[in-house]
């Protein structure tokens, strides 16, 4: 099983994985793809060079799925990652098992969410624009985001103050003062009311969700259900705007530059078409086409431009429970395991399983898991959620 | 039947920046093939656009000097396409919210004065460029040209013949060049222009069958292929000896004729969307204002103040408005010696042929027109020589030099000291009896090669008269 | 979805297909357009889009020319490279 597509050894004390959509000089980064086997950038993300500069070490690249869009690393070129059988990505895989603080990882369709959750780790994905995504892989920009995994809420802050920042590489970051409210000892009005997201509720196994509004109940915190019907159409939404970004971001690998180029071809379209169908997986061919489909003309008002008003109204309905209610409480997952046998039945499962984690990807709202369950917060409310996720941790079992 | 000829131009202009667009690499014209190359401008993943906000400046000074509305939001779109030459596969331009609309440009041409329209001004990256190798029959990829700033003015179908096409285009490189947009030259490729032209019967209001010719490079191109396009479309029309279909057409000037281009590229749908990388630019009053407040006054403008307030003649006016270099140099020159015409003579002459012989255009003067004006000062005040004046001048093209001290540091500065003028003269004289006997022999050619002699023993640190007398004064006494 | 518009979208995107791939993604995107079409019960005729999701306006630098990195690196992982140049089979001209 291959959870490394690349690693050093370390002595260091402080040691850290970052996942293989993260750009790193010394290492190689794949994004999962044969596109890119081998591939050596020239300079590393902003988020690997923010980690040693906090003294931490990069040890090692997890293997993803082909540029992070799957259930949870299955259509990597470089093999699928399983823990005890289960299918999860290498990150949690790693976070579980090796000695290490933690590991930052690229959140495309929530692969990471899910995996963190099927772990039983902590998972942070800050809020949009707090996290530099200066030299990670493109998948789909508008909510592409920088995330941190580790075993406790302790490790994961740490690793969240390592990397939050402004960064003048990214044009899509606040400043530094709104990222420093989500840093470890930022002042904060702690979660007293949640909201638990029933539409969401309604298709997930409910065990888990159960346990966390059990914790509530015993933490003094207020837990109200509501029908959130609107979120249900975060995964539609999402998956078409993924898509369409995503296609435009990967049409960069075509064999002229850098990376995967076919032997068999004659001219300039036979390069192209035949580097980029032998080195991409079906999953990814997919999306792309179903991207470009949604952009083009005649479906680009019916189709791109609605997902765009729709993820505004699924912000406006955040920022309304907001008014009322400190944190969502929702499922993450809609089972507690998932196996290769689900992807062989169908291929396109994350592209339904994504509908716990779209709408905090649409919107771009931060999101903790903890306890397989997760906690979506207005803008900058990290540290409140990660205060209640780590009650949890030290009451809630 | 009588035919009108309706053309529309896009336009497309290198913006006059130091760095591309979205990234910081250099985008100089000229460099060694792929050498102004970053990450980003070959399509490599994980670097993200900044804009470079001297483009929106420009951008917005393109559009106020051709009468637009600004748009004080403005944002960039993706275009997607494959082409070896657009490393990403996709072309950040602006489609949904360019950054000027609704503008004018006047033109003057043998039917007068005219409006044409302008739809909008949009800034976008340019491409890279393709060099064709026949030793082994493949195509070679430069990048420096990537997301060099570029803007395409889009003017509406105001256009009817070549002549007023001409008279558009030189009235935009005018614009632009004076308000420093760009340098606007055309075989650089730094001004380049699709034209889209179609024949309808005069008075029609329907519109015929549209062609674009793109990337046109020359003035004398353009004309050439207007009259060819309008020819082909009239006998179309009239002979039906083709069919004529909207489409996408390459003019070759040296056959003089324009082909049709098949290509994948001009059928594809371009999927426009907004780029999520980019925010939205928003242009604040004091933005705005700072742009207006800079913007140069129109060369016709200038001309007339030239004219009437400064007495220039209408050659010297015209010959300092085609450049805003010229015009630059020359008030800050009248501005510190007070002198129009001399200021005016220094540069249509003196600095044109110093430009002529460095193979520079007159963009691209950049002397100090301050110290050029106290230079002209102290050849009026009899302080430096003419000769040694020009070679202070030539000094002035290297670096930034202050006259005076040059000229007291060179040995230029004229001498007051007739008895050392007298002792110089009288050794020549003596020297040059021959002459001496042909001039008092009644050959005034004679005299002058002795004031040259003279003069060239001064090193022309000697007011002319002064010499004029002296010489004589010693071919008498000798 | 109909072939003739897969195949349109597969050339546009470079990429190319077997008839088996062609009913399985023809498939996906039939359902998966019936999922989208359920957004159409949202009323969003009075909502603009979000291409942001955050309120963050106008990113822009100073025009400063910066050189970091030399042709030869640029080029080091390139397939195929001539005089410093990319390579690729001749395009019509």
């Amino acid at each position: 099983m291959n959870l490394y597509i690349d690693k050093k050894d370390s002595a260091a004390a402080k040691n850290v994985v970052v996942d293989d959509m993260i750009l790193t000089k010394d290492l190689t980064t794949t994004a999962g793809s044969k596109m890119l086997e081998g591939y050596k950038s020239l300079f590393a993300a902003e988020v690997a060079d923010k980690l040693e500069g906090a003294g931490y070490t990069v040890t090692g690249k997890a293997n993803v799925g082909e540029l992070a869009i799957d259930l949870a690393g299955e259509t990597s070129y470089f093999g699928a990652t399983e823990l005890e059988g289960k299918l999860t990505n290498a990150a949690s895989v790693i976070v579980k098992n090796e000695d290490v603080c933690g590991a930052v990882v690229f959140e495309v369709n929530g692969a990471n969410m899910r995996s963190a959750a099927l772990c039983d780790l902590i998972l942070v994905k800050p809020t949009y624009g707090t996290v530099s995504r200066f030299g990670t892989i493109p998948g789909a920009c508008s909510g592409d985001t920088v995330c941190v995994m580790a075993k406790t809420t302790g490790a994961a802050h740490e690793l969240l103050d390592a990397v939050a920042g402004y960064d003048c590489k990214d044009g899509t970051m606040h400043a530094d003062e709104k990222c420093a409210l989500l840093k470890s000892g930022a002042e904060f009005a702690p979660v007293k009311k949640v909201a638990v997201a029933n539409s969401l509720c309604d298709t997930a196994d409910p065990a888990k969700v159960e346990a966390f509004k059990t914790f509530l109940a015993k933490a003094g915190v207020e837990a109200v259900e509501v029908d959130a019907d609107i979120l249900t159409s975060a995964s539609a939404a999402w998956t078409a705007l993924m898509c369409a970004e995503l296609c435009n971001n990967v049409s960069r690998y075509d064999g002229v530059k850098y990376g995967y180029r076919t032997k068999n071809y004659k001219n300039i379209d036979e390069l192209y078409t035949n580097s980029r169908t032998e080195a991409f997986g079906m999953l990814l061919k997919t999306a792309i086409l179903y991207g470009s489909d949604a952009l083009s003309t005649g479906n680009y008002e019916k189709v791109y431009d609605k997902g765009l008003r729709v993820r505004r109204v699924i912000s406006e309905y955040f920022a309304s429970l907001f008014a009322e209610y400190d944190a969502v409480l929702m499922p993450v997952t809609s089972k507690d395991e998932y196996t290769m046998a689900d992807i062989e039945a169908d291929r396109y499962i994350s592209f339904k399983e994504n509908r716990f984690t779209s709408p905090a990807m649409i919107t771009g709202l931060p999101a903790v898991v903890v306890g397989g369950v997760q906690l979506v917060g207005k803008a900058f409310s990290e540290n409140a959620l990660l205060d209640l996720a780590e009650k949890f941790e030290k009451e809630g079992k | 039947m009588k035919y009108e000829t309706v053309i529309g131009l896009e336009v497309h202009v290198e913006l006059a920046t130091e760095s591309k667009i979205f990234c910081s690499c250099s985008a100089k014209f000229g460099a060694e093939q792929n050498d102004h190359v970053c990450p980003a401008c070959c399509g490599m993943p994980g670097m993200l656009p900044i804009v470079n906000k001297r483009v929106v400046d420009l951008g917005m000074t393109a559009g106020m000097m051709l009468n637009c509305d600004i748009n004080r939001t403005t944002t960039f779109d993706k275009k997607s396409y494959y082409y070896p030459d657009l490393p990403g596969s996709y072309q950040t331009t602006q489609w949904f919210a360019p950054i000027c609309v609704n503008g004018k440009v006047k033109i003057n041409t043998s039917k007068g004065e005219k409006f044409v329209r302008i739809k909008q001004i949009h800034m976008e990256e340019d491409a890279g460029k393709l060099v064709h190798d026949d030793w082994t029959d493949t195509s070679l990829v430069d990048y420096n040209r990537t997301s060099v700033p570029l803007i395409e003015i889009v003017s509406q179908p105001d256009l009817s013949s070549a002549e007023e096409v001409l008279a558009y285009l030189e009235r935009l490189r005018d614009l632009l060049r004076f308000a420093k947009v760009s340098d606007c030259r055309f075989e650089q490729g730094s001004m380049r222009c699709d034209v889209n032209l179609s024949i309808r019967p005069e008075g029609s209001d329907k519109l015929g069958v549209r062609t674009e010719m793109k990337n046109m490079n020359s003035l004398s191109a353009i004309e050439r292929a207007i009259d060819y396009e309008v020819a082909r479309h009239i006998d179309a029309l009239e002979n039906h000896t083709e069919e004529l279909v909207q489409e996408t057409r390459r003019w070759d000037d040296v056959k003089g004729k324009s082909y049709s281009m098949r290509t994948k590229e001009t059928a594809g749908d371009y999927r426009y969307f907004p780029d999520p990388n980019v925010m939205p630019v928003v242009i604040d009053d004091e933005w705005f204002d700072s742009i207006r407040a800079s913007l140069p006054e129109f060369p016709e403008v200038k001309k007339a103040k030239y004219t009437e307030e400064l007495g220039l003649s209408e050659y010297d006016a015209d010959q300092l408005t085609q450049s805003r270099a010229y015009c630059d140099c020359f008030e800050a020159a009248l501005a510190e010696s007070g002198m129009a015409k001399e200021s005016a003579n220094w540069i249509i002459s003196d600095c044109a042929k110093a430009l002529n012989r460095r193979q520079e255009t007159a963009d691209m003067l950049k002397i100090n027109g301050k110290a050029l004006g106290q230079l002209i000062k102290l050849v009026s005040e009899d302080k430096v020589g003419r000769a040694n004046a020009k070679k202070i001048l030539d000094a002035m093209f290297e670096e930034d030099i202050d006259p005076l001290a040059y000229a007291e540091k060179n040995g230029f500065i004229v001498s007051n000291d007739t008895g050392a003028i007298e002792a110089i003269v009288k050794a020549v004289v003596e020297a040059d009896p021959k002459s001496v006997a042909d001039f008092k022999g009644g050959k005034e050619k004679a005299l002058m090669a002795l004031f040259g002699k003279c003069m060239k023993e001064l090193k022309g640190n000697c007011n002319p008269q002064v010499l004029r007398e002296i010489l004589i004064d010693q071919i008498n006494k000798a | 979805m109909t072939k003739e518009i897969l195949l349109r979208l597969e050339s546009e995107n470079q990429l190319a297909l077997d008839d088996t791939q062609r009913d399985e993604i023809i498939a996906f995107m039939d359902a998966q357009g019936v999922e989208f079409a359920k957004l159409d019960a949202i009323d969003t005729e009075n909502t603009e889009r979000m291409v942001h999701v955050m309120p963050i306006l106008t990113v822009v630098r100073e025009d400063v020319m910066i050189k970091n990195f030399t042709r030869d690196e640029l080029q080091a992982g390139a397939p195929e490279t001539m005089d410093g140049y990319w390579q690729v089979p001749r395009l019509v001209e």
